[in-house]
């Protein structure tokens, strides 16, 4: 009994790590993004662009690793795209959005129907998932051996983008300059940090990040691409942003929740009656309330000032009669 | 005086109408790359979103039934900006509104004068507490309405697909689906074999009340003054905060509306993705049509068009994919989102109109 | 010597709103010296620092450092030359330490990382060498005003600047954090560094400077030694108009009270007193006007005064009922008009129609709207009676206002709050940027009003106009009612050294007193 239940732990940790990659991935994109000041609501649509462009890729290319960077350099494309018509022509971030969310969904299927006929998903036999890996040593550590071992190349990829994005947020000068520009650009700008040289490689990072948690859809998991195949991820990426702060280790734990929620969803429907949909709702909700307590925090610290001086104001008036005698 | 008003209409339609023409442009070369015929192309899909083959067999009315939510939820979108609330939370409304619709609809039995009704007024409830929620969070707390919707969105979605999967859902089949409605809570469509009915009806109604609400109404006029300036609203008088929320409130409603019209007159029930995004196609529909209802009807008309054209047009007579007409509307968003780009272009033009107007006078006159 | 910094014949206009902001300026600062330069709003001397710190470019004119002509495109290049800018609004990131802030942009790395203690200690020796004590490690965002311009000091001195232009930088700061301020300039001076002081308040002036240079309307009116000029000349010199304005007035007709402040106080958003302690009353028939420096808590009063704002402390009363709790348009309800400072963001909607404009404050009435439906019929012809009792040449109803001039679109808000026949007017500024006939016209048109019974309060930085349309003068220093004066028999020079923060009973005592406990 007890290690039937062990089991079912673990799956349930690898399967909830493998939910939370592609969110991962494309939060971090998302986070980096809000560092610089830049919103960035398009990952829906970068994810998607990468999914189907890495499967496209792996198809023509015949190898699946060279799906993925292609795939990388598409979405960091993209986002070079929108850096440049913020930039050159001052064009609306979340209106762009709005639009390539709207012009990826169509697009990949058009194209996918115009090269391969009317299908509504579609898959080679000649592609190849990308593998899972056991890490040598670390598999055989007792316990957390199969937790941290035998994923995929992109899963690894993106632990390790958490901790380099960590280290050039908050130890490297560039990552500081970022964030500078993304919590007062003029302030960035007087001292001569290139804000928009920032901002661009905020929007190409996240581009090729989204893209590439988009291809571990198509080609890290289930080797196939259906028409919006992201179904949403990119928006449950942009609330683990918000949820971890926008800050890496905040991200992956977020990110991790969210997984961890989908694959328990599963789980549950598997094992009790509790409905899955409603697990689910559980970091979104918590996500609303993050949303919440971030603006009461503003609110409350610009109506202390207030407060205080109103307090100034009674104490001087009950010190009054005090002082009129002398 | 009329010459005025006509630059001004001209100045309004400029940039859409460009845009349009551009996305129209882009579709030629997608279409080129297929090695298809453009020009029959474009006259296949104008003819199969716009046209009408014989009496009672209209295509385009399927394109108007089809506008029916596009308009409601674009209209939603419009009060809203004109508040200065940028909310997306249109799809999220929807949802919840097409949800209390479709369980009212098969969960109480009322003879058929009412049922109609309260589903309607049940639906525009549940929208309008839905888009309440956010308004208040940001009027009184400061709450980014923008993400706050996001997440509302995603929020009801999940609700929905529960009530869809677990309580309402009729019986075992693949698609999880409630049960139909009854006959009395079901919107009268004009011709039998089309759903197009009530319920477009009900759209163009909302399109003129809305119209009249925003620049005919003491309550219209002090939404769109806090939504243009909220210094100048305060100075005058006018409680920004109040207009803001009740703004939100009826953009919920109308998305609600939205959602149990397309309840009570195409589907008869609510299914697992019932949304397929139409609360974003609002959006968009909002942003092309200037933010503005007439604007909204005419463009939702138009996308819908461009859809059911390339659907039944392109992709049955010409095996083009059917995406083309999204991925043609998506690029226009992007065009007019560009604006700038049009707009310097027609400032640059009208300059070198008038400098040679000018130096043919000095030439004539010299 | 040679000057530290020569400007020659800077000229830069202002396309958007038609304003020369700069009239072939020109200025000239002598190495370590403490130069001050003075001038109301709007005089041009933020402009005139902006071109010398590379973040405007100027039309015409030239630079001089140490005699050598130079270009300044960008604010990197006058750093290279070794001028540095604290900004009225400081340029600070609020979650970034203190040690953070000032090495943005040149962080010192090992192996291509950050080193936060070498950037701690860095900033430790560099506040030590200054003299100026800061916690390199405390968040910006947790440091009081004053501490956080000190931040932004020594970023410019790690920056080896030589030559410190400080923007307005007392306008933020309590009086204990001003004498700070001052003995961190005189100390800067001493050490060999240049400083240039924007600033229109003479008193300080008077305390920190060498030299002063005095701007008026994009002009350079004159440059001169502190120990060799007066608060009252400087006044003169910043205030005086080279057309005096002169306005006919009957005798005045004084009323009842019509509105009254007791002792109120009210906060800025940094919970600084704005108005501390103020009293006064307004009769019908009178325009009391409310002199001072701009700055000086006028705004906050006229904001608690409409209702855009709260009290903090004391009472309003208007027509003889306490009116605190009162809304913007419960107040106008009860015949209270607002002309305010600002017209295109606060006054007016550039964004919609005349119409849309004129009804803002009465929409509500039965007369525009009734069953909650507006009445457009009515406002359309409200809004042509308006355009013709006000001469508004260019606006026509059911048109848009964006590209009416500075004159007549005053003239929208002037005819708009004075066709109710109003009790009580607030004019706030009422002729800012306005040319000498739209002048003429407000003026007289208030006159008006006060002889039909109104009681005027007339907010202005313009002490001529103060002078030539009040019956009676408070002067605001401050936040506190610095002297009243019957506006028949005050001086411009009175006003002047009241504004100045000065006393009139013993006028050189006083100013003396001021400057050695700054000094000290």
């Amino acid at each position: 009994m007890e290690g039937l239940f062990s089991v079912f732990t673990v799956e349930l940790l690898n399967s909830g790590i493998r939910l939370a990659t592609p969110i991962l991935l494309a939060a971090l994109g998302g986070a980096i993004c809000n560092q610089a000041g830049v919103l960035n609501l398009a990952l829906e649509s970068k994810m998607l662009l990468g999914a189907f462009v890495g499967i496209l890729a792996a198809y023509y290319l015949g190898n699946s690793y060279g799906g993925l960077l292609v795939a990388m350099v598409a979405g960091g494309l993209l986002g070079l795209l929108f850096a440049f018509l913020y930039h050159k022509y001052k064009v609306d971030l979340v209106i762009l959005a709005i639009a390539f969310n709207l012009i990826i969904v169509e697009l990949t299927v058009f194209v996918m129907r115009a090269l391969f006929g009317n299908v509504g998903s579609w898959s080679d036999p000649s592609i190849v998932r990308i593998p899972d890996i056991e890490i040598p040593f670390i598999k055989d550590i007792p316990l957390l051996g199969p937790i941290l071992s035998g994923y995929n190349i992109i899963v690894y990829f993106s632990w390790f983008a958490v901790i380099v994005m960590f280290i050039y947020l908050y130890r490297m000068p560039g990552g500081r300059h970022l964030r500078a520009v993304g919590e007062n650009k003029s302030a960035a700008e007087t001292v001569g940090i290139n804000a928009i040289l920032l901002q661009t490689l905020a929007l190409v990072v996240s581009g090729a990040l989204a893209a590439l948690g988009g291809a571990f859809l198509s080609i890290g998991h289930l080797k196939l691409f259906t028409r919006n195949m992201s179904n949403g991820r990119g928006w449950i990426a942009i609330a683990a942003a918000m949820f971890g702060v926008n800050h890496p280790v905040g991200v992956f734990l977020a990110s991790l929740f969210f997984g961890f929620a989908d694959a328990f969803s599963v789980r549950v429907q598997n094992v009790t009656e509790l409905p899955p949909n409603l697990v689910k709702l559980l970091p979104n909700v918590a996500t609303l309330l993050v949303l919440i307590i971030i603006a009461l925090r503003t609110k409350v610290a610009l109506s202390m000032a207030r407060r205080r001086f109103r307090a100034q104001l009674r104490a001087e008036e009950a010190a009054k009669p005090a002082e009129e005698p002398v | 005086m009329n010459n005025q008003r006509w630059k001004k209409l001209l100045d309004a339609i400029l940039v859409p109408v460009l845009a349009v023409l551009s996305g129209l442009v882009v579709m030629g070369i997608l279409i080129l790359t297929l090695n298809k015929p453009v020009l029959e192309s474009y006259a296949i899909l104008f003819s199969n979103g716009f046209g009408c083959k014989e009496y009672g067999n209209c295509i385009f009315l399927t394109t108007l039934e089809r506008a029916t939510p596009l308009i409601l939820t674009g209209l939603s979108a419009v009060v809203a900006f004109r508040s200065g609330m940028f909310s997306i939370g249109q799809e999220g409304q929807y949802l919840l509104g097409a949800a209390a619709a479709a369980w009212l609809g098969y969960a109480i039995h009322l003879p058929p004068i009412l049922h109609a009704p309260v589903l309607l007024i049940a639906g525009m409830l549940v929208g309008a507490a839905y888009g309440w929620f956010p308004g208040v969070l940001r009027v009184k707390l400061g709450v980014n309405e923008l993400l706050s919707t996001i997440m509302l969105n995603s929020i009801a979605a999940l609700i929905v697909e529960y009530l869809v999967q677990f309580p309402m859902r009729a019986d075992t089949s693949a698609v999880a689906h409630s049960p139909v409605i009854d006959e009395s809570a079901q919107l009268m469509s004009f011709f039998p074999g089309s759903k197009w009915g009530v319920g477009f009806v009900l759209a163009v109604i909302a399109v003129i009340v809305v119209y009249i609400y925003l620049w005919r109404t003491k309550s219209g006029y002090e939404q769109r003054m806090a939504g243009q300036s909220r210094r100048f609203a305060l100075f005058g008088g006018i409680l920004s905060d109040r207009a803001a929320i009740r703004a939100m409130l009826i953009s919920g409603a109308l998305a609600g509306l939205a959602g149990a019209i397309e309840v009570m007159g195409v589907h008869r029930r609510i299914m697992t993705g019932f949304s397929v995004g139409l609360g974003f196609d609002g959006l968009t529909t909002a942003i092309l049509g200037q933010v503005h209802p007439f604007g909204v009807f005419i463009v939702a008309i138009l996308f819908s068009g461009l859809k059911l054209g390339a659907q039944i047009g392109l992709q049955l007579n010409l095996n083009i994919p059917r995406e083309l007409g999204g991925t043609i509307i998506g690029f226009i968003i992007l065009f007019v989102a560009a604006g700038k780009l049009y707009e310097e272009n027609i400032v640059r033009a009208r300059e070198w109109a008038t400098r040679r107007r000018s130096s043919r006078l000095k030439r004539e006159s010299g | 010597m040679t000057p530290a910094i020569e400007m020659k014949g800077i000229t830069k206009d202002f396309a958007s709103t038609r304003v020369r902001a700069n009239d072939h300026v020109d200025f000239s600062v002598e190495p370590g010296e403490v130069h001050a330069l003075v001038g109301e709003n709007g005089a041009g001397k933020t402009t005139l620092m902006s071109i010398l710190y590379g973040l405007i470019k100027p039309d015409s004119g030239e630079i001089f450092i140490d005699s050598q002509k130079i270009r300044i495109d960008h604010p990197n290049d006058a750093i290279q030359h070794g001028i540095g800018m604290v900004h009225q609004h400081f340029k600070l990131v609020p979650s970034f330490t203190v040690a953070q802030n000032i090495l943005l942009g040149m962080e010192p790395t090992q192996a291509g990382l950050l080193n936060q203690q070498q950037e701690n200690e860095l900033v430790a020796a560099l506040a030590e060498k200054y003299n100026l004590p800061v916690d390199p490690t405390a968040r910006v965002r947790d440091l009081p005003v004053g501490m956080q311009q000190r931040v932004e000091i020594l970023k410019v001195l790690e920056r080896k600047a030589k030559i410190l232009i400080l923007d307005e930088p007392t306008a933020v700061l309590t009086p204990q954090e001003v004498n700070e301020l001052v003995t961190v300039i005189r100390g800067l001076s001493r050490l060999g560094y240049t400083v240039i002081f924007i600033t229109h308040k003479l008193v300080e002036v008077m305390s920190v400077a060498d030299r002063v240079s005095v701007m008026r309307g994009g002009k350079m009116i004159g440059t001169k030694k502190v120990s060799e000029t007066s608060i009252p000349e400087l006044a003169r010199m910043m205030v005086g108009r080279e057309v005096l304005l002169r306005v006919k007035k009957k005798e005045m007709q004084r009323g009842d009270v019509v509105l009254e402040a007791r002792d109120i106080s009210i906060s800025d958003v940094n919970g600084l007193a704005a108005i501390s302690h103020v009293s006064f009353q307004v009769h019908r028939g009178e325009i009391v006007g409310i002199a001072g420096v701009s700055g000086n808590g006028q705004t906050e009063l006229v904001e608690a005064i409409s209702g855009m704002n709260s009290l903090d402390g004391g009472e309003i009363l208007f027509k003889g009922k306490i009116i605190d709790e009162a809304s913007v348009g419960e107040r106008r309800d009860m015949g209270m008009a607002h002309i305010p400072e600002d017209r295109m963001v606060v006054g007016l909607n550039l964004q919609t129609t005349l119409d849309e404009n004129l009804i803002v404050s009465r929409y509500d009435d039965s007369q525009f709207s009734r069953y909650g439906f507006l009445l457009m019929k009515t406002i359309s012809e409200f809004a042509e009676k308006v355009v013709r009792a006000f001469s508004i040449a260019a606006a026509r109803p059911g048109e848009g206002i964006a590209t009416l001039s500075g004159g007549n679109l005053q003239k929208v808000v002037v005819g708009r709050e004075l066709s109710g026949d109003p009790a009580f007017i607030i004019a706030n500024q009422p002729t800012r940027g306005l040319d000498v006939g739209s002048i003429e016209f407000v003026h007289k048109t208030l006159v008006e009003e006060r002889d039909k019974g109104a009681g005027i309060l007339l907010v202005s930085v313009e002490l001529d106009e103060v002078m030539a349309l009040s019956d009676r003068i408070l002067v605001l220093y401050r936040g506190r009612i610095q002297g009243e004066l019957d506006a028949a028999t005050a001086t411009e020079e009175e006003v002047g050294i009241l504004m100045a923060g000065g006393n009139l009973q013993d006028l050189k005592y006083a100013q003396r007193a001021d400057q050695q406990e700054l000094r000290s």
